[in-house]
């Protein structure tokens, strides 16, 4: 096992793999930027490195920076977390050459995964379906069109490179193709410096469900089931879940081998998760590779949770050449887990990220339910990064137990200072769709006016009280408690 | 009504129903009661936008309104009036005196390669742009008034 160990990233899974590395009595060496200095993943770590200024690029992007940490606190390995360098295989590349262990994949197969095509193709070679598309040849947006009418509309236009969601264009009709061309292409250059654009058909109502995969060095490789990730937004995810309400015993087993196909024939080492298309459900559902995410997901919380499987202790210790302790038939799902994730942001204006001090925070605890958080009551949510808070992952024996836990807990999550999307959680959760469990990814799209429209309102007499007795009761003298049937007679008949 | 040790009755108690008690449990913790059913609230900020958090839902009141007349304002719109973040400002579409509509954009900001969308929070007219094109603009300092 490694006596140290660099986490090269920042906020909620910068904590988690510090809190991994505690429990397996490594070493953690923790890096930040200038804005960073304060933050948790720094204030829990046992040595801690500056890497430069709040830019990404300065600082969580530069690899030679994350490096020179490394060498100077003598670590044996670098975890990169999830964003930043995780998937940039030219740092697992120069990690290789430093002589510092990788927690993931050789750089070489983050290569080959990393481009859509190259992955597709060899998605194929294994014997599992992709959804149909292409990057034509020919890039001019005419070509682009008829490549599209060719798949069939409607059709996704989305960079070749790239992530995110950005710049991913549905197209219904001829009529609108080359508007959408244009627009995916600027948004493409603009993004990762090259236009280049992929055409996919869109599978209507398809269904976003992954499986966890786990590869050791010594050739054996398990999955561990699904995660539905079908609400999202704008192709960004918020509410993950397994298993899948469209998984049945046999589909999961077929998506099970078709995933460990994939990381076979990848070569694959670590953790890592094929992404996969569900088209209808039950036991004849249709399933098409996606795409391979090289690195720990986001919402890794609920695999653990139903599994008992601690993911991120298991690619250290990968990493550190240690065999899988167990086989794929001694792995069980058990219960429901669902994830959300808590972003800084304001669902009434278009998620808009906010930045500023959390003036409050504090976290709900209860039987069934943990909180992946990457800040504390005080912290400054900063402007240069991703504006996700936390995840709140809730656990029951049921998906309707969980489901409740997790409506439970963000009503007991008061995050003050910024606004959240909290509410809206909360309101997606409660949706009857949801709760039936029939959704798809469009689901959020379609039905955030109504979600939104429910937020306003204006603040109900006992929000109004307490607002107005929290000013007074920060007073030495103050009586600790007041009683009105209106708050501000009250107020002015204690003041008077 | 049980209650607890210094606390004090500060109104008269006609209905006990509709009223509501306030008791401050510190660290910006509050127990609010009508009497019948009581929940826990949170709160913190300034009297000019103070938080509350009561039952999964965040609301911000500005306190500060005159003693004569007490008023309460949920501070929404001047929020959404102001930017989130440091940005630049890239377009004003805004006109002291010209009617928008609610989810108008009246200022395009840009910051970290964003664009970030300025909207009118409800029908109005400008009263004031305070903002010009290529400013740098501060997190929480309205950037339009609508009358």
């Amino acid at each position: 096992m490694f006596r140290r160990i660099l986490i090269a990233n920042r906020g909620e899974i910068a904590v988690r793999v510090i809190r991994a590395c505690r429990e397996l009595g490594v070493e953690s060496v923790a890096v930040y930027s200038d804005v960073d200095a304060g933050a948790l993943h720094v204030s829990l770590a046992d040595r801690t490195v500056r890497i430069g200024p709040a830019p990404p690029a300065l600082s969580y992007l530069s690899a030679n920076a994350v490096l020179a940490a490394a060498r100077d606190t003598g670590a044996e390995a670098i975890h990169p977390g999830y964003g930043f360098l995780s998937e940039d295989h030219t740092f697992a590349a120069a990690c290789a050459v430093a002589g510092v262990a990788f927690v993931g994949p050789p750089a070489d197969v983050i290569a080959r995964m990393g481009s859509k095509i190259s992955a597709r193709q060899l998605a194929s070679q294994a014997g599992v379906s992709v959804v149909p598309g292409e990057t034509p040849v020919d890039q001019s947006d005419d070509a682009v069109a008829a490549a599209a009418c060719r798949l069939g509309l409607p059709a996704l236009i989305k960079p070749s490179e790239g992530g995110g969601g950005i710049g991913i264009k549905r197209v219904r009709d001829a009529a609108s193709l080359l508007a959408a061309i244009g627009q995916a292409r600027r948004e493409a250059l603009a993004a990762f410096g090259d236009g280049t654009l992929f055409v996919e058909r869109l599978i209507e109502r398809g269904r976003h469900v992954e499986i966890q995969i786990l590869a050791d060095h010594h050739g054996q490789v398990v999955h561990l089931f699904e995660r539905e990730c079908s609400l999202q937004r704008r192709h960004q995810k918020i509410v993950e879940e397994t298993p899948s309400t469209a998984v049945t015993p046999r589909l999961r087993g077929r998506m099970g081998e078709a995933a460990s196909a994939v990381a076979r024939a990848a070569g694959y080492r670590n953790a890592g998760t094929v992404e996969f298309l569900v088209e209808g459900s039950g036991d004849k559902a249709l399933f098409y590779f996606l795409e391979m995410n090289t690195r720990l997901q986001v919402e890794h919380p609920v695999t653990e949770q139903t599994t008992g499987v601690d993911l991120v202790a298991a690619q250290i210790r990968i990493a550190a050449g240690e065999p899988l302790p167990w086989s794929q038939a001694q792995l069980l799902q058990r219960g429901h887990a669902i994830e959300v994730r808590l972003y800084a942001e304001d669902p009434a204006r278009d998620d808009l990220p906010q930045a500023g001090p959390l003036l409050l925070y504090r976290e709900p605890s209860m039987p069934g339910l943990r909180v992946d958080a990457g800040v504390a009551e005080g912290d400054e949510v900063p402007v240069y990064y991703d504006p996700m808070l936390a995840k709140l992952i809730a656990w029951g024996d049921t998906r309707e137990d969980a489901r409740r836990r997790a409506v439970a807990g963000l009503r007991g999550y008061p995050i003050l200072g910024v606004r959240t999307n909290v509410p809206f959680l909360i309101g997606l959760l409660d949706h009857p769709a949801f709760v039936s469990g029939d959704i798809d990814t469009g689901f959020v799209d379609a039905e955030r006016r109504t979600l939104v429209a429910r937020l306003g309102g204006d603040p109900p007499p006992d929000a109004l009280a307490v607002a107005a007795h929290a000013g007074e009761s920060m007073l030495p003298d103050a009586p600790r408690s007041i009683v009105a049937s209106d708050p501000w007679t009250t107020l002015r008949g204690w003041r008077g | 009504m049980v209650k607890e040790p210094g606390t004090g009755n500060l109104a008269p108690n006609p209905e006990p129903r509709s009223a509501i008690t306030v008791t401050a449990l510190g660290h910006g913790r509050y127990r609010v009661s009508d009497g019948q059913r009581q929940r826990l609230a949170y709160a913190a900020g300034p009297p000019a936008a103070r938080w509350v958090f009561l039952d999964g839902h965040v609301y911000v009141i500005d306190v500060t309104a005159s003693r004569g007349s007490p008023q309460v304002r949920a501070l929404h719109d001047e929020m959404a009036l102001a930017s989130p973040m440091p940005a630049t400002v890239a377009m004003i579409n805004a006109k002291p005196g010209r009617d928008v509509s609610q989810g108008d954009v009246l200022i395009m900001l840009e910051a970290m390669k964003m664009e970030l969308p300025i909207k009118a929070p409800r029908d109005g007219r400008v009263k004031v742009v305070a903002c010009a094109v290529g400013d740098l603009v501060q997190p929480g300092i309205p950037l339009v008034e609508l009358e």
